[in-house]
């Protein structure tokens, strides 16, 4: 059985049950080479995908999902399905109402090329590394792609599907000039392969990383921050937790009850747009078939609308924005595509700490309170102009608080993928707490 | 879940293609997964997850592949179209050829659970975490509760063109509670989430009465809590889940994943002494019902309790197949995977310090100021560096030897092993926590632990 043969035996056992229903299916093919030693030392090739249902019965939500498309497979899954929705002791779930959505092709013939530019590709990038002589081990440089098909359909009528896809080339490297060493990476991705430039990606994770070589602890202290584009939309990241509305429905976000409030300074602006060309996260529609559109969260500074679902709109009397969010093994929630603050007029040097890269948000950020404390490495500036590196230090604060003091936003916009497509321009912060030394 | 024939066929296939070894991984893996709020039932979610995972070695070259699709036509083509990527198709390898006798060996059930994943009532469970939510409502402030309980059954299939054969079951349950208190000052959470290598026994085993309370109690403590200071003081790191300081410090940088390419700071040190004397360290996939147990690894091999420092010296490192073959250390049954999707590589299993004989009030003893990192979240390391860094969940100001006043958003930071040379007295009360580690082959379970212990100075950061 083929997906959209899932798709359908699913929705007519739906009926038969006569419970609603809503089908989600993604497939991907995968390609993942690494190359080592100037050998490739790892080919990977893949497909695989699934199907995962939400069924509603008397208001009531039920999830289940298979890997295995076999009739047994799929009754076993409407039937797990039912059985969890029953769990619910309230209603008030329904599967909106569809229409035909189409059939789109965001990939076009992006991933086609040859097997060996790919392969050279991944050797490109460690070779261009091993050529400087600072660099001292090339724990890993690959190029990965991936093609994904969605399918979508419910019994309420919904019913298309789109193809996208991605090449990705990174590196990762560790760099020493006789002292201690420094490890970074560096990525780029994009729908074309033809965009890659893995000798720039390795160019630019040298240039990265060596500036850094010779860190000195910092001082513990206050200092104005500069925020490279890069780190800042790590914060992007966790602060987008705050803008959904199922977070805002359970309690679970800062910026609850805060629309038409000012929530930043007024050089923010933070826009969703899945519509973006050439986004990496584009699509036609959302999880629950709702098209796509353009949604601005903050305006100049004030809190203009949360991202919604169909479920988490009805529930505040709002319009759903399109950023239901699903994937085959998971349940509904909201998301975003191409998330973004809108690039200013400039940043200008003057005292302070550039932070060039975050690590371990996933522990050092709470995107609930708000609170972070973050390990970073950066450059300090003195003068208006970079002094020397800076290591071993944390920068901390609260987000809401950090929003409210970005003093400058820098004008170009630079994206990273961390589930979502996240775009930020370099950002200053007026000021903020450095511990160290 | 496979005919021998079929996998018979696949592996010689694979061979005839020149591969010098071949491993098949099959796998077939129901969860449950249930979240409740605020005594309501959020999403229920039930999966079958269902794929087999080829790999081929030639030299120390590694091909994958991976689907959802285990027919024997499939299957054959996946095996043909790897070795067609590797330009062998038309040669023919005579060490291919012959049948395979399998040596078939299965789980024994050492961590088999007393509760099956389709016992019990569905209630049974949503009764179980209405338990913990009531208990975590331990004041007004506690305006939220989420739980959440995850129900593993996997089964595994692991065969190779060496004649192994060997079939793994791993059941594993886990339940986390999160309180979320509120009042004028802010929002703050407590987080406790007990996991084991068995069934719903688990609410037995850690009483939902018990770990509400306490996730309760930790988000009023970080309610009236004042921003943790920023500087570089003695720490005192609390036992369980603390040893996640070890995990990012030090095992990470002991798996030949990055060993072998050197790229690790503790690459080619093995007898050399690598933290103070007070240190030993062991990973033990073998522990009955750890979360992060199980009789083979992801490999085929029977896990093992591995010492990897004693007394302050390097005494193995965690070894894979290919980590093995790059390195000639022996394999020590540490090949694991997320799923059939990752290839496997070298990871930690049951990581954990183990008791020293410090009594605990010692250790805060001659503390002018410092910290009290009672409980932690989790942590990252960049091995090529060896900076580190984890963060604190709950957190107390020690002041002349005493437990004072508590702070929150406290992240501690190091670089390098040497920091771990600061480690300067360990406690002997011992316990281990659950969590779930990321890496190179996707996130898998492990459990870190520790007992309470003194590191003399680290940065800690925070906002004071």
């Amino acid at each position: 059985m083929n997906f959209e043969e899932a798709k359908d035996y699913l929705l007519k056992k739906a009926r038969q049950m006569g419970i609603d229903a809503e089908v989600l299916a993604a497939e991907s093919r995968e390609l993942s080479l690494s190359a080592f030693g100037g050998q490739l030392e790892e080919i990977t090739q893949a497909t695989q995908g699934g199907i995962g249902v939400r069924v509603v019965v008397e208001g009531k939500v039920g999830y289940a999902y298979t890997e295995e498309k076999t009739p047994e497979a799929l009754d076993w899954v409407m039937q797990e399905a039912h059985e969890n929705a029953l769990l619910q002791s309230s209603g008030g779930g329904f599967i909106p109402v569809g229409s035909a959505l189409g059939r789109h092709d965001l990939l076009g013939e992006g991933l086609s090329a040859p097997l060996e530019q790919k392969q050279a590709a991944a050797l490109t990038v460690e070779a261009t590394l091993r050529q400087d002589a600072r660099v001292k081990q090339v724990p890993r440089t690959s190029y990965q792609e991936q093609e994904i098909q969605v399918v979508l359909g419910s019994t309420q009528g919904a019913s298309g599907g789109y193809r996208t896809g991605v090449s990705v080339v990174m590196g990762m490297a560790i760099l020493s000039d006789g002292g201690a060493p420094k490890q970074s990476w560096n990525v780029d991705f994009s729908r074309e392969f033809h965009a890659l430039e893995p000798g720039k990606t390795a160019l630019d994770l040298i240039h990265d990383t060596a500036r850094l070589l010779g860190a000195r602890p910092l001082k513990t202290g206050k200092y104005r921050a500069y925020f490279e584009p890069k780190a800042f939309a790590q914060l992007l990241g966790v602060i987008s937790f705050m803008f959904s509305a199922k977070n805002v429905l359970e309690g679970k976000s800062l910026l609850a009850g805060k629309v038409g409030e000012r929530v930043a300074s007024d050089l923010v602006t933070v826009v969703d747009d899945p519509t973006l060309p050439g986004g990496i996260a584009s699509r036609p529609f959302d999880a629950e078939g709702t098209p796509s559109r353009r949604l601005t969260l903050i305006e100049k500074g004030v809190l203009k609308s949360f991202a919604h679902n169909s479920e988490t709109a009805r529930q505040m009397g709002v319009e759903p924005t399109g950023n239901a969010q699903r994937s085959y093994k998971g349940v509904l929630g909201v998301g975003h595509s191409n998330l973004f603050l809108e690039p200013g007029s400039g940043v200008k040097l003057q005292e302070g700490v550039i932070v060039t890269e975050m690590m371990g948000l996933h522990a050092g950020a709470n995107p609930i309170s708000g609170d972070f404390s973050l390990q970073a490495l950066g450059l300090k500036v003195e003068g208006g102009e970079v002094a020397y590196a800076v290591e071993n230090f944390t920068v901390a604060g609260n987000l809401l608080s950090l929003l409210q003091s970005i003093s400058a936003v820098g004008e170009g916009l630079e994206w990273e993928y961390w589930g979502m497509a996240l775009g930020a321009p370099m950002v200053e912060v007026a000021e903020l707490s450095f511990a160290g030394a | 879940m496979l005919s021998e024939t079929l996998v018979s066929d696949v592996l010689r296939r694979a061979r005839l293609g020149g591969a010098d070894f071949a491993e098949l991984y099959v796998e077939r893996w129901k969860r449950r997964n249930l979240r409740m709020l605020s005594g309501e039932v959020k999403e229920a979610t039930s999966g079958l997850e269902y794929g087999a995972g080829l790999r081929l070695f030639y030299g120390t070259e590694v091909v994958y592949a991976y689907t959802n699709d285990l027919s024997p036509e499939s299957l054959l083509e996946v095996t043909e179209t790897l070795v067609k990527l590797k330009g062998q198709a038309g040669q023919v390898d005579s060490r291919g050829e012959g049948g395979l006798d399998f040596r078939k060996q299965a789980a024994r059930g050492l961590h088999a659970p007393e509760v099956p994943l389709s016992a019990r009532d569905r209630r049974y469970r949503v009764e179980r975490l209405l338990e913990a939510e009531a208990a975590a409502r331990v004041a007004p402030e506690v305006k939220q509760v989420q739980t959440q309980l995850l129900e593993w059954d996997q089964e595994v299939l692991v065969a190779t063109s060496e004649g192994k054969w060997v079939e793994d079951r791993r059941v594993r349950t886990r339940y986390v509670v999160t309180a979320i208190a509120q009042n004028e000052t802010g929002m703050q959470t407590g987080t406790f989430g007990p996991g084991l290598s068995v069934g719903l026994e688990l609410f037995d085993r850690y009483p939902p009465s018990e770990i509400g309370r306490k996730a309760g109690e930790q988000a009023m403590t970080n309610l009236r809590a004042k921003p943790a200071p920023a500087g570089t003081m003695p720490v005192v790191i609390g036992n369980a889940f603390g040893g996640v300081i070890f995990h990012e410090a030090l095992g990470h940088l002991l798996e030949t994943t990055s060993v072998a390419k050197k790229a690790s700071v503790l690459s080619d040190k093995l007898g050399e002494k690598v933290a103070s004397d007070c240190v030993t360290y062991i990973d033990d996939g073998t522990t009955p019902h750890g979360w992060g147990s199980s009789e083979f690894d992801d490999e085929g091999m029977e896990t093992a309790r591995t010492v990897l420092i004693e007394n302050g010296v390097l005494k193995s490192y965690m070894v894979d197949k290919m980590g093995a073959m790059k390195t000639g250390y022996a394999p020590t049954g540490s090949g694991r995977r997320q799923d059939y999707t990752y290839a496997p590589t070298s990871r930690m299993r049951n990581t954990f310090i183990a008791p020293g004989d410090t009594p605990i009030e010692k250790l805060f003893e001659g503390i002018e100021y410092g910290l009290y990192a009672k409980d932690m979240g989790g942590g990252q390391v960049k091995p090529g560096s060896g900076e580190y860094n984890f963060g604190v969940k709950e957190a107390y100001i020690i002041r002349n030897g005493r437990i004072e006043e508590p702070v929150r958003g406290a992240m501690l930071v190091g670089k390098g092993p040497d920091s771990i040379a600061k480690i300067v007295a360990v406690s002997s009360d011992l316990e281990t926590s659950p969590g779930m580690c990321g890496s190179l082959s996707g996130s898998i379970p492990t459990e870190v632990g520790q007992p309470h212990l003194l590191i003399s100075e680290i940065v800690v950061g925070g906002q004071a």
